[in-house]
């Protein structure tokens, strides 16, 4: 009981207008912020420009809130991606504005929203190593990608079906695994092709995309709670999405960012 | 590099700002905690001894990130929902009361028994005793390894971006992620520790300067 009051008196203390609204949308609205969660180390869809976030996921959020939450303002917290998930489920942002490739398991833990961008995997090696000309190539090689990332895990079911399995590192993020790769370290990085497309479009003197890409078509999307409680924000977002992929906006967007538009469907497909 | 340090300055000097700002913040919360958690563990009660090498034990075995999740992710569950920044600050505070803790219990150990006997034959009270005797000594013994400890603080907090702090470590992983220039960009960052490290350093050899003058008056 005495702990009951505790935290009934701080919650009230901190936080005087939530404590009384039904949901997490009128919550937001009450309070006039939204705080989402990103990992801004993932050019082009989210990264640090002069201190901002920017990116293809801002431009879409500076569309997206002008039009559906314009009294509000936007908390974009920058976290490991290792964090982002877990930190989504403890309820310390109330959404994911990062890309979050689309996985079965992932589908059932979280609310991912209608995709954003095209996610299928694709291999990077440096610039003129003719070792590696197809991702069946990467067999017996040392290869590398991001911890806890679904690219990681197609990239351990494809080494399955290799003969002879590549051998695969782990990192923290892909930055330093495209570091390892310059260095010589790891001979291939798998991640989805727009990502790997902007790495060797800012460095093409040492990276290299091998076509074509491999796996099954994957997706991008952003991510909520499962919780009743914010399943009015998911709404929220999804509207807004299949609006913006409909009317052509992000096709503008993905111009811009990925230098072509992408076949988006308005909706994820079924598991 | 020159172009990527220039380019980049002021979202340089802003996660400059926020390493030494959490160090210090961490630092000058520690120190209160700190000294009563050495008063404790030097006490005769059982309990208050025993609690505070607990405390110290715990914050001093287990690993700063662990300690830095802990406080972010977990706390909320019991109704404490603290944002990064002060997350940060706090989680860096415990675990530097720590080990000030053990400085401060270290430098009031290393006083001779004899000159506190002493002054006790001398009709000294214990508050004189502590703030002529103990204190001037242990004071002079303990400032190189605070200044230590502030240096380990500040390397340290080069791990709270885990939890959304964004700090001169993370501003170097941001540049390294949009330019495509890892080796640079943590060149960089390697050049400004070294410089707050060095400024730090010579803070704490002037004081002890200072200390040492005063002693010979």
């Amino acid at each position: 009981m005495k702990h009951l009051l505790l935290t009934a008196a701080a919650t009230l203390l901190l936080n005087p207008v939530s404590a009384f609204a039904d949901d997490l949308l009128s919550r937001i609205k009450a309070d006039g912020v939204l705080t989402v969660g990103t990992e801004a180390r993932f050019p082009p869809f989210e990264f640090v420009e002069n201190g901002e976030i920017v990116g293809y996921s801002a431009d879409i959020m500076d569309v997206l809130m002008a039009s559906a939450l314009p009294e509000v303002e936007l908390k974009r917290l920058d976290l490991p991606w290792q964090g982002i998930l877990p930190g989504l489920a403890a309820e310390r942002f109330d959404y994911v504005v990062t890309s979050v490739t689309v996985t079965p398991e992932r589908r059932d833990a979280y609310y991912l929203s209608v995709p954003i961008a095209d996610a299928t995997m694709a291999v990077l090696k440096r610039a003129g190593d003719d070792s590696i000309s197809a991702p069946a190539d990467m067999a017996g090689k040392p290869v590398g990608s991001q911890a806890g990332s679904a690219q990681l895990a197609a990239l351990e079911g494809y080494a399955e079906t290799l003969g002879d399995a590549p051998k695969v590192s782990t990192y923290t993020d892909f930055s330093e695994a495209y570091a390892d790769l310059a260095a010589g370290r790891i001979d291939a990085v798998v991640n989805s092709l727009p990502n790997l497309l902007e790495a060797a479009r800012q460095r093409p003197d040492i990276f290299e995309v091998v076509v074509p890409t491999f796996g099954e078509p994957k997706y991008f999307s952003w991510a909520g709670r499962t919780d009743e409680d914010s399943a009015s924000l998911n709404a929220l977002f999804d509207a807004e999405l299949k609006r913006l992929i409909e009317d052509g906006t992000l096709a503008q967007l993905q111009e811009k960012w990925f230098g072509g538009a992408m076949n988006l469907p308005s909706a994820l497909p079924t598991k | 590099m020159l172009d990527l340090l220039i380019d980049n300055q002021a979202v340089l000097i802003e996660g400059v700002l926020t390493t030494l700002g959490v160090s210090f913040l961490a630092i000058a919360l520690g120190a209160p905690l700190g000294l009563i958690l050495a008063t404790a563990s030097r006490q005769n009660n059982g309990l208050v001894r025993r609690s505070a090498r607990v405390y110290v034990s715990f914050w001093r075995g287990t690993p700063i990130l662990v300690q830095l999740l802990l406080i972010f992710y977990l706390l909320p569950a019991i109704g404490i929902n603290l944002p990064p920044t002060l997350a940060a600050v706090v989680a860096l505070a415990c675990n530097t009361a720590a080990f000030q803790s053990e400085i401060y219990r270290a430098g009031l150990a290393a006083v001779p028994e004899g000159e506190v006997e002493a002054a006790q034959m001398l009709g000294l009270s214990s508050r004189q005793i502590l703030t002529k005797i103990e204190a001037p000594q242990a004071i002079r013994i303990m400032l190189p390894a605070l200044v230590g400890e502030t240096l380990a603080l500040v390397r340290n907090s080069s791990l709270i971006s885990v939890i959304a702090v964004t700090d001169l470590t993370r501003r170097a992983q941001q540049i390294a992620s949009s330019t495509f220039q890892p080796l640079d960009s943590y060149m960089i960052a390697l050049i400004l520790y070294v410089a707050i490290a060095l400024a730090l350093s010579a803070i704490g050899m002037m004081l002890e300067r200072r200390l040492k003058q005063q002693e010979a008056h």
